[in-house]
């Protein structure tokens, strides 16, 4: 076979592992599971880890569901870098000789069959690279992913004629909306006059989505990779690091008060509304995806101050579990769910009985937020001076 | 002596989504007629941050965006924020339906076309597609040193280095701030937080003087306009739009809803008991450990 294996790029910061490295890894082992079941083959899932110092992270992406690491270790490393990370895994993935050392792999190997990484600041961009340099697909932002066969007829695919792909990855993700999910797949050109084989199919996993798997009993093999690079690939020089509290502390509030675009009505003077409930109830402003994308005519102090992507919670935003979370005219598509989910008491107001968002609540109050919000700032404020 | 810094701006024509009635074809691609379309805000940034290097350094700046004919309202938007020098528009039906890898080979073949470019500029995403990738691609295709989530960038341009700070968010961990440098030629993609910075008398003045430059010189923004074909940026066809595409969208369906996850009472806010019940729970849980 000369497209094998299932290689997953394990994201870390100096060693500290970020946690879409261990839901990547849950989800290959399940995936690859499968494969092996469905097409009776024996591929497997190697992780990738470049750093410096990072020894004990290879056993965790084993216990995380890796069949094998290979690994790079050199100062150089420390630090995610995009060119010369780039280089080396490039590298590494062609070289079969590395990978028949960690699992068995055929003597026509040439590129990994499929590819994982994160849908982050580290992995958007490398995987980006990579593929470009692997000559190959890339979806982005995948949140469900099934293999399987596929007969289809497209005119440059299979020049109109119908056509069966074998082990397909079915790369699934949601459209800005967070309603839609499109299947992206990653097909070779079986058109005679453009005809090319595109592997690995790539796909970069939104963190959040997948569950990891912890299994301190599991095994695998761990190879270093010596990389080799050279002055040219080190062009970026790091001056400064500084590891930084995000601009807007979702994550430590107790309470979070998240308006979406239920504000439509009259945003301006709706967000003011939600500034003063918030502000009664000590909380923090929280935003849906489709508002940092600043769909409305506001001030430009509002805007600056909350359509911005550090107050989204969701799947392109924060991850957060505060004790109470109100969401306000939101719909609750499964992009803000997964973001809000783990919440321990959620309030939602909206004047759509069939939102998503209300099988989501512990409370619902149907209604529009101008209606609803000052009765109930009202009443917290008595309540407030009541002594209570 | 100090030789001009040439800058391209990769620009993307996007529905306006602010009109709220994005619609769709019954294929699940985006129906584009039926949506107004805008200069994309991450490409209006991209822009702004060009137009500092206009400010700061003279820089000549030639905007380009792949699309239809139609995309030129882009590239004249983005015109009137950077006083830019060239507009390049590839447009052909070969580029069409192109997916990343494909746009950034159009995109490579135009840059390259512009002669000599020391830093190409790019937003970090485009609302309708939103992979982000077309950036690193563009990047690592033309052999350009590559770095995004750009929030601060400055020029040594007699030493040809540029001197970028970058934010890295990794969820679940810690946020970065990473200030690296590298040299020319580069492509930067700039994060929405970027903000510029003109900091002295001259460079304000200059500022609004170019500004109102640009103004006037997009009421006459097809004379600085450039259309280009497939043929003429010497692309080869089967490497750009569908056939050099190696991902189709295979379906477009509904995300089907999940199970109701939680026991959930419905609250009568006319109600003043209920409501008052309601606010109670609520600063209880709060006051709660």
């Amino acid at each position: 076979m000369k497209y094998e294996h299932l290689f997953v790029f394990f994201e870390h910061d100096d060693g500290n592992p970020a946690n879409v490295s261990f839901e990547m890894l849950g989800e290959a082992r399940r995936l690859m599971d499968e494969f092996n079941r469905k097409y009776s083959r024996n591929e497997k899932v190697i992780a990738i880890i470049l750093g410096h110092n990072i020894k004990s992270l290879c056993e965790r992406a084993i216990h995380a569901g890796a069949d094998a690491v290979i690994y790079a270790d050199h100062p150089e490393l420390r630090y995610p870098r995009i060119m010369v990370d780039t280089k080396i895994i490039c590298s590494l993935v062609r070289d079969r000789q590395t990978v028949a050392k960690v699992v068995e792999t055929s003597e026509d190997y040439v590129k990994p069959r499929y590819m994982f990484f994160g849908a982050d600041a580290i992995g958007r961009h490398l995987s980006a690279t990579v593929l470009a340099e692997l000559e190959s697909g890339l979806a982005s932002d995948v949140n469900k992913l099934l293999v399987d066969d596929v007969t289809i007829t497209h005119e440059h695919k299979t020049k109109g004629k119908q056509e069966k792909y074998e082990k397909i990855l079915f790369m699934y993700r949601p459209d800005f909306s967070g309603f839609l999910w499109t299947q992206i797949l990653c097909l070779d050109n079986k058109n005679p006059e453009i005809a090319r084989e595109y592997s690995p199919q790539a796909c970069s996993i939104i963190p959040g989505v997948f569950q990891p798997i912890i299994d301190s009993s599991r095994k695998g093999k761990i190879v270093e990779y010596e990389p080799t690079f050279s002055g040219k690939d080190l062009k970026i020089r790091i001056v400064k690091r500084e590891i930084i509290k995000s601009e807007v502390p979702l994550e430590d509030s107790r309470i979070v008060v998240a308006f979406g675009r239920g504000i439509k009505d009259s945003p301006e003077s709706n967000i003011k509304l939600i500034e003063q409930f918030a502000n009664t109830l000590d909380a923090e402003i929280a935003i849906s995806l489709p508002l940092s994308k600043q769909p409305y005519s506001i001030s430009q102090s509002l805007k600056s101050t909350y359509f911005i992507p550090a107050r989204v919670v969701g799947t392109s935003g924060k991850k957060i579990k505060p004790k109470v979370y109100v969401a306000i005219g939101i719909s609750g598509a499964t992009q803000h769910i997964v973001g809000m989910k783990d919440s321990e008491f959620v309030v939602s107001i909206n004047p759509d009985p069939d939102a998503p968002i209300k099988d989501e609540s512990d409370i619902y109050i149907q209604g529009r937020m101008e209606d609803v919000l000052p009765l109930l700032l009202d009443s917290i404020k008595k309540i407030k001076e009541g002594g209570n | 002596m100090q030789s001009t810094i040439n800058v391209a701006v990769m620009v993307k024509l996007e529905p306006d989504l602010s009109e709220g009635n994005v619609s769709y074809n019954p294929d699940g691609t985006l129906n584009r007629s039926q949506t107004r379309s805008i200069l994309g805000p991450h490409s209006a940034i991209a822009t702004r941050a060009s137009f500092y290097s206009k400010v700061l350094y003279d820089a000549n700046i030639k905007v380009c965006t792949m699309g239809p004919p139609m995309a030129d309202i882009a590239l004249r938007q983005a015109l009137e924020i950077c006083n830019a020098d060239e507009l390049h528009l590839y447009s052909d039906r070969a580029f069409a339906g192109a997916d990343t890898l494909a746009t950034a080979e159009t995109i490579k073949a135009g840059i390259r076309k512009m002669g000599s470019i020391d830093l190409v500029i790019g937003g970090h995403r485009a609302v309708d597609g939103e992979t982000g990738q077309t950036g690193p691609q563009v990047a690592w295709k033309l052999g350009f040193n590559f770095l995004g989530n750009v929030i601060d960038y400055s020029i040594d341009s007699a030493n040809r280095i540029i001197h970028a700070e970058r934010l890295i968010e990794i969820q679940g961990l810690y946020n970065i701030l990473e200030e690296v440098e590298c040299p020319l030629p580069a492509l930067i993609t700039i994060d929405p937080s970027y903000r510029e910075r003109y900091n002295t008398v001259s460079q304000r003045l200059k500022y609004i003087k170019l500004q109102k430059e640009a103004m006037k010189k997009a009421e006459n923004y097809k004379q600085y306009l450039k259309v280009w074909s497939a043929k003429e940026l010497g692309v080869d066809t089967r490497s750009v739009g569908l056939p050099g595409s190696p991902t189709i969208v295979y379906k477009v369906e509904k995300v089907p809803r999940a199970k109701a996850s939680r026991q959930t009472r419905i609250i009568d806010v006319s109600k003043d008991s209920e409501l008052k019940e309601l606010g109670m729970r609520l600063l209880e849980i709060l006051n709660s450990k």
